[in-house]
């Protein structure tokens, strides 16, 4: 990577930071999407990025990650910034010494930076001071094995499978299922002070902390009260999927809700960094398995822009049919689940019903139901069946009478009505803060959208509108995914017109491999298959942050390659994570029922969020 | 060998409609038994990935895994027959689902859905454990990443073939150490073996960014 020189960067932002910084700003590079980077000093970072958040109204944190370049080099912490008023990216590095990493935390500017710089703890050690709750998130508490995203950890882990499988049965669910030590274990939400409370209630007690103040009141009145802890998951049918919420009640009222994550982390990122270019893409569509084929095409995306490669018309259009079929995919799934978890047990067979329609089209397709792995860089695995986009365009016409069923079955049920208005609400400004994305911040009224804010595969050229909610609460969440089903069909109509026609593969033999025939009979094309399947794609050094809307927010790629087959870092800042660690910050307040509703609402996938 | 079965049927069926009036049928235990057990499997769903979604597929209005007895799916392990796997397992939940094996009742079956489940799948890295019958025992593996939901009813309906050559005055295959609860379910040779590395996957030992490292070749290279 080659570091511009400084001022070279003609923003006005950049300039101000340098005038008002000085020599704390190390260096501005452009990656490339050409997006600015900007190094600073890390011990100054907080100072620098209050401001950014203060004074340039850098108001959403959409990221914080580490990245090791490995040989004793300095661990670079990298934060991706957004500034909703004027739709503007910019991301800042620190460096940090990988010996003794440490750097200050930014949890009193963006609520978001919580669990992400808890993870870039867990994955790279570095620790984050000020951070109220810094522990690791995705490895077991326990873990002893090192910081798995450095290059210096092996890809297995430091010991046998077998004293593996030993440490990880000798676990003792009972330590960290008891009264006590639940407590203890304190985060979420909370800010610093509060978990220091709690602790120091506890000591006095033994069975169960008790609320300072009323409890003193009620205790003369004789009528003490306790806080319940109540431990859900992580094998529970409501979580969908392998979550632990540890929820403090007073009464049925939720007073504190820790979720615990990491029950299903697969090291995706770690696993990134050892497949090569394209054998990446059969891992993306793993991660969120409702709507597989958004992530194939993300990442496809984002290699592209490293590689400043361009696709074909045909292949955009196909692409984004793709997209937005898996749209409504995982939308339907989220209705389906969603109402079962109400108590609604109609609309999940409905839903289900049409969603063995589009894997029937993934089949046919793909010849996968759920793991397509349908793009490749610079192309599709193949174009489309002869008869698909017909098809699609069944679907298009027939789904609409489903959809209307369903909504005529929830939207005005007054179950459904009372369970889900007015409960689990979040504000504008605040779900910003806190990091919400996707329908569960349109849902509170900030139309964004990254179809819109920085469209790709021609999105700006479609008509189309955002939905956005007033109130913030579940049910405008209910409203916004069922308007933007409706949406995505009205693309999908749209994207059916204007199919074209011509190649769906870019034509270029460093990134596809030739036609077979061409690899039958002349020795270019032989040398240029033999040169891919060997070698492998290579991608010039560089790094990008790509991101597109996938069903569930804003789904980042941050790459870096070096110039080789495999990438160096393969970030997937995945919209589930950030949504989950927004929900604390909804339910609390709210009656015991209603956490396993607004859990519901935030439509979450465990594939994604422990990656 | 066809026709004596054949007979046989008749004559059952036989003696059945002319003591059914009556009241009473004879059969052997065993067989009234695993009828029992096989036309009433209650399955505990342990789904964490995405092997889960097509478990819930089976489950939904398509495939109805209903049809063969699964009406109830069991939310609690104390309630249930069927351990169904479906996902990855990483070391993290290892001792929950452990736990829920432990909890259930004998007797009862473990299906292994999905190749992360059976082995670990393409994740061989320092979190998933590699098959999960290093935890606990498996009955029938599915094949697939993900399985169609039609391999699951398969695997189901290879329990309850099982089920029917079961003797319950057999109680080897249902003795439990209590012991063993919550310890690995193979001794610790056992798991390096089927757990090392192998075929591709040994060459990925990429220790840096910037330049590779040579393979791993035992899994006894890695002791500490
Ligand atoms: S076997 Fe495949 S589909 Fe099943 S959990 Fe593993 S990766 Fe997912």
């Amino acid at each position: 990577m080659k570091r511009v020189a400084v001022g070279t960067v003609e923003r006005a932002d950049i300039k101000e930071l340098r005038t008002r910084f000085g020599d704390a700003i190390r260096g501005v590079e452009l990656d490339a999407a050409r997006d600015p980077v900007v190094y600073i000093d890390a011990s100054r970072s907080v100072e620098i990025l209050s401001y950014l958040r203060g004074s340039q109204g850098y108001d959403m944190l959409k990221d914080v990650t580490g990245l090791d370049l490995g040989g004793g080099r300095p661990i670079q912490v990298v934060y991706q910034l957004w500034s909703t008023e004027q739709a503007r990216p910019l991301r800042i590095k620190a460096e940090v010494p990988a010996d003794r990493p440490k750097l200050g935390s930014v949890f009193g500017v963006w609520r978001a930076s919580n669990w992400l710089e808890r993870e870039v703890y867990d994955m790279f050690g570095v620790s984050f001071e000020g951070h109220p709750d810094l522990r690791r998130i995705l490895m077991p508490e326990n873990y002893e094995e090192g910081y798995p995203l450095r290059k210096d950890f092996p890809l297995r882990g430091r010991f046998t499978r077998a004293e593996q499988t030993r440490r990880a049965l000798a676990m003792g669910l009972e330590d960290v299922y008891s009264l006590q030590e639940l407590a203890v274990v304190e985060g979420g939400a909370g800010d610093g002070g509060r978990a220091v409370e709690a602790e120091a209630d506890l000591s006095g007690v033994t069975a169960g902390a008790v609320k300072p103040g009323s409890a003193e009141q009620q205790e003369m009145a004789g009528l003490a009260t306790r806080h319940m802890i109540l431990n859900i998951g992580p094998q529970h049918p409501a979580t969908h999927g392998v979550l632990r919420l540890v929820v403090e009640l007073d009464g049925e009222t939720i007073v504190k809700c820790t979720p615990h994550i990491g029950y299903l982390h697969s090291g995706f990122e770690k696993l990134g960094e050892y497949r090569e270019w394209n054998q990446n893409i059969p891992l993306t569509d793993r991660m969120d398995y409702l709507a597989p084929m958004m992530y194939n095409i993300g990442y496809a995306l984002a290699v592209e822009k490293l590689l400043g490669l361009e696709v074909t018309p045909r292949c955009k259009v196909i692409r984004l049919i793709c997209c937005e079929l898996n749209r409504i995919l995982s939308h339907l799934i989220w209705i389906g689940t969603t109402a079962l978890d109400i108590g609604a047990f109609t609309p999940f067979l409905y839903t289900f019903q049409e969603r063995e329609r589009i894997y029937n089209l993934h089949e046919a397709y793909a010849g996968a139901r759920m793991t397509t792995s349908v793009s490749r860089i610079g192309g599709m695995m193949a174009d489309v069946p002869p008869g698909w986009l017909d098809a699609v365009r069944d679907f298009v016409e027939t789904f609409p009478q489903t959809l209307l069923e369903t909504e005529r079955l929830l939207t005005e049920n007054s179950i459904w009505i009372g369970r889900t208005q007015g409960v689990g609400v979040i504000g504008p400004e605040d779900a910003i803060n806190v990091g919400a994305c996707g329908p569960n911040l349109r849902a509170s009224g900030v139309p964004y959208d990254v179809r819109r804010e920085r469209p790709y595969l021609d999105y700006e050229t479609y008509d189309f509108d955002i939905p956005v909610g007033r109130y913030g609460d579940t049910y405008d969440r209910y409203l916004v995914r069922m308007e933007e089903m409706r949406q995505s069909l009205r693309i999908l109509e749209q994207a059916l017109e204007r199919v074209p026609d011509g190649p769906i593969n870019v034509d270029d033999p460093r990134v596809i491999l030739p036609p077979k025939s061409q690899v039958m009979n002349s020795i270019d094309g032989m040398i240029a298959h033999f040169k891919l399947v060997m070698e492998g794609l290579k991608v010039p050094a560089g790094e990008v942050w790509y991101s597109i809307e996938s069903s569930k927010g804003e789904l980042g790629f941050y790459l870096v390659a070096d110039g080789g087959p495999k990438p160096v870092r393969c970030r997937y800042r995945t919209p589930s994570f950030i949504n989950m660690s927004t929900l604390p910050y909804l339910v609390e307040g709210e009656l015991i029922a209603d956490i396993i509703a607004v859990n519901a609402s935030i439509d979450i996938v465990l594939g994604e969020i422990d990656r | 060998m066809a026709n004596r079965e054949k007979s046989n049927v008749g004559a059952e069926r036989r003696h059945v409609e002319t003591e059914i009036p009556r009241n009473w049928i004879v059969t052997r235990l065993d067989d009234l038994i695993s009828w029992a057990r096989r036309g009433s499997l209650w399955p505990m769903p342990f789904g964490t990935a995405c092997c889960a979604i097509e478990m819930m597929a089976t489950a939904a209005s398509k495939y109805d895994m209903a049809r063969y007895g699964m009406e109830r799916l069991a939310y609690t392990p104390r309630q249930a027959d069927v351990l169904i796997v479906a996902g990855r397992v990483p070391y993290k939940i290892a001792p929950v689902m452990r736990r829920i094996w432990d909890q259930m009742p004998q007797p009862k079956w473990c299906i292994s859905m999905g190749a992360c489940a059976s082995t670990g799948g393409v994740f061989d890295n320092y979190t998933m454990v590699q098959g999960i019958d290093t935890v606990v025992p498996v009955d029938v593996y599915v094949p697939g990443c993900p399985p169609r939901p039609e391999g699951l009813l398969y695997a189901l309906l290879m329990i309850q073939e099982k089920i029917k050559g079961e003797s319950i005055a057999d109680l080897r295959s249902r003795e439990e150490d209590p012991e063993r609860a919550g310890k690995p379910h193979l001794p610790a040779e056992e798991v390096e073996l089927i757990a090392g590395p192998f075929g591709n996957s040994t060459f990925q030992n990429r220790v840096s960014g910037l330049e590779s490292s040579s393979p791993i070749l035992r899994p006894g290279d890695r002791k500490e």
